[in-house]
């Protein structure tokens, strides 16, 4: 409503003394803080890996399609796996993961079939579009190849990461992110302490997640 | 030159606890301290200023001001929360720029609470004092936060001869006195007062100290309430209990 | 909750805490505190001043700029294809939300925490409508289930016990669970993903709106969040319009104190970034975004310099947790969605001096809440001024005390500025007193000094400080 907007944008001019073409100053630099400086890139890893399994998260890395294909083995069956989603990106298509995974047994749900279907998958797959080392995050973002349902809709939440996604910190991150649209970040399984104050995984989003690298071609 | 004191004395320890008043004196001179005391004083206004009455709080500023402004030396008072009103919000009752906020000001930078003026201004942890007791202490927000004494009650009380400290597990927690708001919400100031009860006598102390009347009214209370062997003290009378009354 | 309009009795609701509250709070806030304290000795006291101190000066700069911040936001949601909506008060938010709603034939929707839309009571306006609304952080579906409000902002059901939880599953979803943490988040799970995937709307609140790209940010670790705004169709998010940061790099200082001071986390399980609707069908994301900036007398709490820093408030709790009165009494002793200090200073601006008024009060200025703020808010200085504006009046109010109090504190002025007044005083306790002494103590004293005595024993009276002086200055002087 025009006339909403315009009162309560008065109200707050007239609050701070300011009219419409007041001058706006800068965010004072005590306002920021410096960015980290990134260890070696294996350090990074290694810690990334050390935070996210402190929140639960499982890690792995894989050297090879044949590592790729026997920790997919695993999984499946570690979680039973039925169904599974992925992201379509370049990076995933060509390590063929749905493949690996029909090859299996599991049947491939596209990301865009009815939401109750892709609920119905256990294991959603998705890539990595940063990760920070300090807190074990992982930057997700969206877009038609990385739908938002396949790292939230399945109980497993397997993410595949490159060493080339490692970002120092979110000053990084961000400045990369900012004008890409939507993007989560992702610290652990899904998580609450609401129930006299008792940590328990998986309420809403997955119960489990998997962070693997991918160091194969 | 030896230095020289203004004795603020605070209506409630004035009310509540005179012997404090005596003792402070007593070992104020033995420091060497020439101690006055400007018989005009009255109330610094506290109370109202904490329970939104700006308008009197201001009048009674004035009137504290008239009576310690025109006085040399350092102004010591045995609450820290009196100081406090006087350090951090007597400035802010009269406009920048004008005599009274001056004379706040400087008034204000002079003004101690007792621990702040011996450790700080005197160098003075030690005053040879003797006190062969199991004791915890309890902080009081104002002197706490408010003017960030944190380390000084303690080396004073460090210093005391015999004395086994005990810490208290809720030491920086509020006890629930907050002035009107002891009578204001009578019934959540009871539950802070008795956690505070219970934590003391959780150390197995014989004494509890604090600096400030305000607690010590309320703590010594509850311990009576409850008939508690224990005794709530000022520091002052630890510092000085191996001494007769002055 | 709707806008209250009877006065709040803080005094007859703390006589009516449950007993098991107080011991329920705390063992919830030690936790809280415990976390918090380990993860900021992690980080160095000096680094998490520094962020507090950087927190503060950019939560200050937003509200400063606050007309600047909103209409770049708007700019910004409306270029990514979003809709923006002003709402003066709670009203107005309500009527804005339910004809959407109507618009798209909602009969079901998903919410996720938001104070906001408890500040508006957004729930009793929908369900009047005939519309189904679903809290779906587990805390709140729990107490939306037994029918009352948040006990706490970060926790809402803190107070209840697994047995409670499973009797109360039991009754009102006639699920038999046994009472163990696990199962009954997996029943709330089971039950709440079939409310995902079938409402119409998804409404979400905002932790913050970034004005640089009009992007919303919400934080939830139980991914509850992410369903509201990413399964149904359309997602409307209701947002104060305090909430708003420049950019995206004051995310990376934000984001570091918010988790560490509200869980003891070092960053919330999921942290969304919504800019606009999804751009594609196929990223499965809604079709329509609905941002509605809340004013709801923010822009007057903006109005007092005093004040204004009330608007800081990033909702961590961390004050909540701190509070020895909140520690006494819990949540729902405030009559407010956002308790503690930052609810005291909220409340009593939002709904005004005459309904909230007596929270400004609920304080004995400890000071603990202004040392724990991540923005630095400077709390018991705000609710200083308040209790100035209640009893005194200001620019915003007139004074709302009554006029015995007041004058009370005329003639009280007057009697302790007199010298001889306060002299005199001082020696007639002290005679009156004489009948009412029991040792050194006066166990029960007539109103208004009762109010002291029903809780404990007052010290007898007993100045002599000037008498004594006078003596001894004689004394000093010798014979003359």
């Amino acid at each position: 409503m025009d006339s909403a907007r315009e009162e309560i944008l008065t109200k707050v001019r007239a609050s701070l003394g300011r009219g419409p073409g007041s001058p706006v100053a800068p965010v004072p630099p005590t306002a920021r803080v410096k960015s980290r400086t990134p260890g070696p890139l294996d350090a990074e890893i290694e810690q990334l890996f050390i935070e996210i399994g402190k929140l639960n998260g499982t890690t792995r890395r894989l050297v090879s399609k044949d590592d790729l294909k026997s920790a997919l083995a695993d999984l499946v069956k570690a979680e039973a796996v039925k169904k599974a989603t992925c992201w379509t990106t370049p990076d995933l298509t060509t390590s063929d993961v749905a493949g690996i995974l029909e090859a299996l047994g599991v049947k491939i749900v596209s990301p865009q079939a009815d939401k109750h279907l892709v609920a119905e998958c256990e294991l959603g797959v998705t890539g990595v579009d940063a990760a920070l080392p300090e807190t074990g995050t992982l930057l997700l973002r969206s877009s038609p190849e990385r739908p938002r349902v396949v790292s939230l809709l399945p109980r497993v939440h397997l993410a595949i990461l490159r060493r080339t996604v490692l970002r120092a910190d979110l000053h990084q991150a961000f400045a990369e992110a900012k004008d890409a649209g939507y993007c989560v970040l992702v610290t652990g399984p899904s998580r609450t302490s609401d129930i006299e104050l008792t940590l328990t995984l998986g309420v809403h989003g997955p119960k489990s997640l998997y962070a693997w690298l991918l160091d194969a071609p | 030159m030896s230095i020289k004191a203004q004795l603020f004395i605070t209506c409630l320890a004035e009310q509540f606890f005179p012997g404090v008043l005596h003792r402070m004196v007593g070992l104020l001179e033995r420091l060497g301290v020439q101690v006055a005391f400007p018989e005009a004083q009255t109330c610094c206004g506290q109370p109202f200023f904490n329970s939104g009455y700006q308008t009197q709080a201001r009048k009674l500023a004035r009137k504290w001001l008239e009576v310690f402004g025109r006085t040399d030396g350092f102004i010591v008072s045995p609450s820290g929360s009196c100081v406090d009103m006087v350090r951090h919000h007597y400035p802010h009752l009269f406009p920048p720029g004008t005599p009274e906020h001056h004379l706040a000001e400087d008034t204000a930078a002079r003004t101690f609470e007792f621990t702040q003026f011996l450790v700080q201004q005197l160098k003075v942890t030690d005053v040879g004092a003797r006190f062969p007791h199991k004791v915890t202490y309890h902080a009081s927000c104002h002197l706490l936060r408010g003017l960030t004494v944190r380390g000084e009650p303690k080396a004073l009380l460090r210093k005391v001869q015999g004395l086994e400290f005990v810490p208290l597990s809720t030491e920086e927690t509020c006890c629930g006195f907050g002035g009107t708001f002891s009578v204001i919400y009578p019934e959540v100031s009871q539950a802070m007062m008795e956690a505070k009860v219970k934590s003391i006598e959780a150390t197995g102390a014989e004494a509890v100290v604090a600096c400030d009347a305000g607690c010590l009214m309320n703590i010594a209370g509850g311990l009576q309430k409850v008939n508690s062997p224990i005794k709530a003290m000022h520091l002052i009378e630890v510092l000085t209990a191996d001494r007769g009354a002055p | 909750m709707s806008q209250a309009t009877v006065p709040i009795d803080f005094r007859t609701n703390a006589q009516h805490v449950p007993p098991k509250m107080p011991a329920a709070v705390q063992k919830a806030t030690a936790k809280f505190l415990g976390t918090r304290a380990a993860l900021v000795e992690a980080l160095g006291n000096d680094l998490w001043q520094t962020l507090r101190q950087a927190s503060h000066d950019l939560r200050l700069h937003a509200i400063t700029h606050l007309d600047h911040c909103l209409e770049r936001a708007e700019r910004a949601v409306i270029k990514a294809g979003g809709h923006v909506h002003w709402a003066r008060d709670a009203a107005e938010a309500n009527r804005i939300v339910l004809e959407i709603a109507r618009q798209h034939h909602v009969k079901k929707v998903v919410k996720s925490k938001s104070m906001a839309t408890e500040e508006i009571g957004l729930n009793h306006a929908m369900e009047a409508a005939g519309i189904q609304v679903i809290e779906t952080d587990l805390g709140e579906y729990i107490v939306q289930l037994k029918g009352m409000g948040p006990a706490h902002i970060v926790v809402p059901a803190f107070h209840l016990s697994k047995e409670e939880i499973a009797e109360l599953f039991r009754e009102k979803l006639g699920v038999d669970a046994p009472a163990e943490a696990e199962k009954l988040t997996q029943v709330a799970r089971m039950k709440l993903r079939e409310e995902f995937l079938s409402a119409g709307l998804g409404i979400s609140g905002g932790n913050f709106l970034v004005a640089e790209t009009g992007t919303i940010v919400t934080v939830t670790n139980e991914g509850n969040g992410r369903m509201c705004t990413t399964v149904p169709p359309v997602h409307v998010a209701i947002v104060g319009i305090d909430k708003i940061v420049p950019d995206w790099e004051s995310l990376t200082v934000l984001l570091k104190v918010l988790a560490r001071s509200a869980t003891g986390q070092k960053i919330t399980c999921y942290t969304q970034f919504i800019s606009g609707p999804a751009r594609t069908e196929a990223e499965t994301g809604p079709k329509e975004l609905h941002l509605v900036l809340l004013d709801n007398g923010r822009s007057r709490i903006l109005q007092s310099p005093e004040c204004r820093e009330t608007l800081l408030c990033i909702r961590c709790g961390a004050c909540l947790n701190i509070c020895p009165v909140f520690n006494n009494v819990g949540g729902y002793t405030y009559g407010y969605p956002i308790s503690g200090p930052t609810g005291m200073m909220f409340a009593s601006q939002i709904l005004g001096a005459e309904v909230a008024g007596g929270l400004a009060f609920a304080s004995t200025l400890c000071g603990a809440c202004n040392d724990i703020c991540p923005v630095k808010i400077p709390i018991t200085e705000i609710l200083l001024h308040l209790r100035h504006r209640v009893v005194e009046g200001d620019e915003q109010e007139r004074a709302v005390a009554p006029s015995l109090l007041r004058a009370g504190a005329r003639v009280g002025s007057v009697a302790l500025r007199t010298p001889w007044i306060y002299r005199l005083g001082s020696t007639l306790l002290k005679w009156f007193q004489a009948p009412l002494k029991h040792g050194g103590w006066l166990p029960k004293l007539p109103p208004p000094l009762n109010r002291w005595t029903m809780v404990r024993p007052l010290p007898v009276f007993a100045s002599d400080f000037r008498a004594w002086w006078r003596t001894r200055s004689r004394e000093a002087k010798g014979p003359q």
